[in-house]
């Protein structure tokens, strides 16, 4: 009876399986019928969708519009703003606005809107940086003067990110129930689960052809399933599950600055300010830190790692208006990194690891434990270089502890912004042990003097020469040419699959964070017939 | 009977061995990555080409040292709380309360709670495993003294001014010895699970440390794109090797429980 009873559950058991085993994509996409779409693209924003808090930084702020824009190729064009004017001595930038603008709400959008915008993000301190920004001046309904404390160049990014809020709809919720002048408006938000939008009827730009937009906050897997199930019609997958065929769906795979790499402190071990332990005694050796450069194998951490989905990235801006084409090295070449390393008086020990005066070539290379992409990296990387002759150990740390430990130790970190500034606060001396940036402690007067001189810079070119500049100008940089304080590895791609008749147009190269950027011309998607 | 005890120990053993011939890294072969299982590769291999055989039998290897070490760590807790408990009355009272609660609270909360605490890592795991697995056997401990405390051999050793320590090495401990080795076998494939469970869940071991919790927890990441061997041959080695020792553990309470009586009979 046993038996049999035994013989029954697995014969149940293999049925359910069965079941499940064929599942019935409803070929149709809801994308055709109703003008809907689902999409599961993650990354749902803590914090809600403030601007002046950070929404927006990356892709569009979807409820807000902004001033002025980039397309597809980078260029500026004009969103909110008709027109923009710089004074000769760079402190003034006079912006002219549309008049036919309107927030979801009917009401018009005017320069009282965008001073109050300004300075609301100011005051709150948040990721939006307006330190210089001295006062704003209103010139008319729908004509400001930002008067800066100095000339920024880069002020012309912040007009690019900051959506516009409305000063009469701005209240203690305003994160939650967001009003303004972009392409959709919220419908509802239920925290942890989905985000449902429609389209603006009072939005001044192109009408975006989608009516309703569903945004779903699942996990990788649950998203996957659902799509195979034929649910969705836009998704985004981490390069581990890149090799997915899903039916109905096409695979899109942008290209990013969505970098990674190895950042190496700088100066030699001391203590700063605050008693935390900075600089580390082998990667302080400029020696050490091009050897490792030269003698790592991007090609195959791109092709082992990630399976091809990316590039090989030399620096943090690699194919930004502002990145320098000339830093690109000629790596894998352990030849050439033995003889930097040797030239510098370093030996092989009896282990194969170099050694200097006692002192062995050996470093823990930190990286956060969850993120398994960045374990990936590290443990090729380490392997790579225990190979060649230093010794790398990885360990995996939680942020907090890695915070403790990443002013004297290197550490897997990922950069990518469609902000030049980033430079600035990734390399400028002034910006040592603030946040994440500048946590190695990197430190070239020449290259401060330039980043300076970019970032106030009155026009965009200019700024753009001094950015380059400052990575490498014939002599010192912060490139791996020059000083070599970062082992950049790798730009990962950013993966969609997107329903096969729905076209998303050109898109521009992908900022760090997978996910929104997708949704930066959103209002140009079009259905195929 | 003998039989039925020494080879699951060998097989159990064997592994266990083996596993410390393989070194400490295991190299990546990018070339040779998500392969299934092949000849060449038994468990096949993982996202970055390591083979999996060898990573689980790393796993292994720190899983049975772990559970040992708090099998000894809990038994020794158990034993040494077990004889304070019939110092006085009073302290008998504190334990027993003490076991009730710890028992009325689910292990792996109480587990992930200290781990948490202590920092995780080896450390935390072993002192979290060994406070929560305690109560069971000092409970046993507690009512096997209570009654050997009113056996007339000891309470002649008593009367003839043997100390409290000197009868708890002589007349306790020898009488306690098959308690103390079940109680330590029945503890350890528990405190290996449970090192697994919590590690899985993110709240054990260090990311670094070739665990099977860790493996465990990194190929579900994979599953969904089908690599179902990266959990699959690691999860059924953890069953097989604890179905082993449960095999010997059973086998070796046997052996200890045997009615000795008849033993000399067969002999001569």
């Amino acid at each position: 009876m046993k038996k049999f009873g035994f013989i029954l559950l697995v014969i149940v058991v293999f049925a359910l399986v069965g079941c499940n085993d064929k599942p019935t994509p409803e070929t149709n996409a809801k994308a055709d019928q109703a003008n809907e779409l689902t999409l599961a693209i993650g990354g749902e924003p803590e914090d809600g969708f403030d601007p002046t808090t950070g929404w927006g930084r990356y892709g569009s702020p979807l409820f807000q519009s902004t001033l002025l824009k980039q397309d597809s190729e980078m260029e500026v064009t004009y969103d909110l703003a008709t027109d923009y004017q710089v004074s000769e001595d760079g402190l003034t930038w006079e912006v002219t606005l549309r008049d036919d603008a309107t927030f979801s709400d009917g009401e018009s959008v005017t320069a009282d809107d965008v001073i109050f915008t300004y300075e609301t993000a100011k005051k709150s301190q948040s990721v939006v940086d307006l330190a210089d920004l001295e006062n704003i001046d209103k010139k008319g309904d729908y004509q400001v003067a930002f008067h800066l404390s100095q000339p920024q160049s880069s002020f012309l990014y912040t007009l690019q990110r900051l959506g516009i809020v409305p000063e009469h709809a701005y209240t203690e919720d305003y994160a939650e129930n967001p009003v303004g002048s972009g392409p959709y408006q919220l419908v509802e938000w239920r925290k942890g689960e989905q985000l449902i939008v429609e389209k603006n009827p009072h939005y001044y730009g192109n009408q975006p052809v989608f009516e309703k937009l569903t945004f779903l906050f699942s996990g990788e897997d649950q998203a996957l399933a659902v799509a195979k199930a034929g649910e969705i019609d836009v998704l985004s997958v981490p390069i581990t599950m890149a090799n997915q065929e899903i039916a109905g769906m096409k695979q899109i795979s942008l290209q990013s600055v969505d970098n990674r790499g190895v950042m190496l402190p700088y100066p030699e071990p001391t203590t700063n300010e605050e008693g935390e332990e900075v600089g580390n005694s082998v990667t302080s050796d400029p020696a050490i830190r091009k050897a490792l450069n030269y003698a790592i194998d991007r090609e195959a951490i791109v092709d082992g790692v990630l399976n091809g989905e990316g590039t090989v990235a030399y620096s943090s801006t690699d194919d930004l208006p502002w990145g320098s084409s000339e830093i690109a090295i000629e790596d894998a070449d352990q030849e050439r990194a033995e003889q930097i390393l040797t030239d510098a008086g370093w030996e092989r020990g009896e282990d194969n690891i170099f050694e200097k005066e006692g002192q062995k070539a050996s470093m823990t290379l930190y990286y956060p434990s969850g993120d398994q992409m960045r374990q990936s990296l590290s443990l090729v990387f380490a392997d790579l270089i225990n190979e060649f002759g230093i010794e790398v150990i990885t360990e995996g740390a939680s942020w907090n502890e890695i915070e403790q430990e990443m002013h004297a130790n290197p550490v897997m970190m990922g950069w990518g912004s469609h902000d030049p500034l980033e430079l600035y606060s990734l390399y400028h001396s002034s910006m040592q042990g603030i946040d994440y940036y500048n946590a190695n402690y990197y430190q070239n007067e020449q290259v401060d003097q330039y980043l300076d001189q970019a970032i106030h810079a009155s026009t965009e070119e200019e700024a753009n020469e001094y950015w380059k500049l400052a990575q490498w100008d014939g002599n010192t940089g912060m490139s791996t040419l020059g000083d070599a304080p970062w082992v950049w590895l790798v730009n990962l791609n950013h993966i969609y699959y997107v329903r096969e008749n729905i076209k998303i147009g050109e898109q521009k190269v992908q900022p760090h964070g997978h996910g929104w950027p997708i949704t930066d011309f959103i209002t140009e998607w079009q259905v195929m017939e | 009977m003998k039989k039925n005890m020494m080879i699951p120990l060998f097989l159990f053993l064997t592994c266990y061995v083996l596993s410390f011939l393989i070194k400490d890294t295991i190299s990546l072969e990018l070339t040779n990555k998500n392969q299934a299982p092949s000849l060449s590769h038994l468990f096949g291999t993982d996202w970055l080409g390591r083979d999996m055989l060898l990573r689980t039998l790393k796993g292994i290897q720190l899983s049975i040292t772990l559970g040992v070490v708090t099998a000894l760590l809990s038994t020794s807790l158990g034993l040494l709380l077990s004889l304070l408990a019939i110092v006085h009355p009073y302290l008998d009272r504190m334990l027993s309360w003490l076991i009730d609660l710890f028992l009325s609270l689910p292990h792996l909360v109480t587990l992930i709670l200290i781990s948490f605490v202590l920092g995780g890592g080896f450390k935390g795991v072993v002192i979290g495993l060994m406070l929560t697995h305690w109560p069971a056997i000092t409970r046993v401990l507690r009512a096997e003294l209570l009654q050997l405390q009113t056996m007339p051999y000891i309470q002649i050793s008593k009367q003839q001014g043997k100390g409290f320590w000197w009868r708890a090495r002589h007349h306790f401990l020898p009488h306690l010895f098959p308690q103390l080795m079940v109680g330590f076998t029945l503890i350890f494939p528990h405190a290996i699970l449970h090192e697994a469970s919590i590690t899985f869940l993110g709240f054990g071991l260090a990311a670094e440390q070739p665990a099977i919790g860790i493996i465990l927890s990194e190929s579900m990441q994979y599953l969904s794109s089908g690599m179902w061997w990266l959990a699959f041959f690691p999860g059924v080695t953890l069953l097989l090797m604890m179905l082993l020792f449960q095999r010997f553990a059973n086998a070796f309470k046997h052996h200890l429980e045997r009615d000795r009586s008849y033993e000399h009979y067969f002999n001569g």
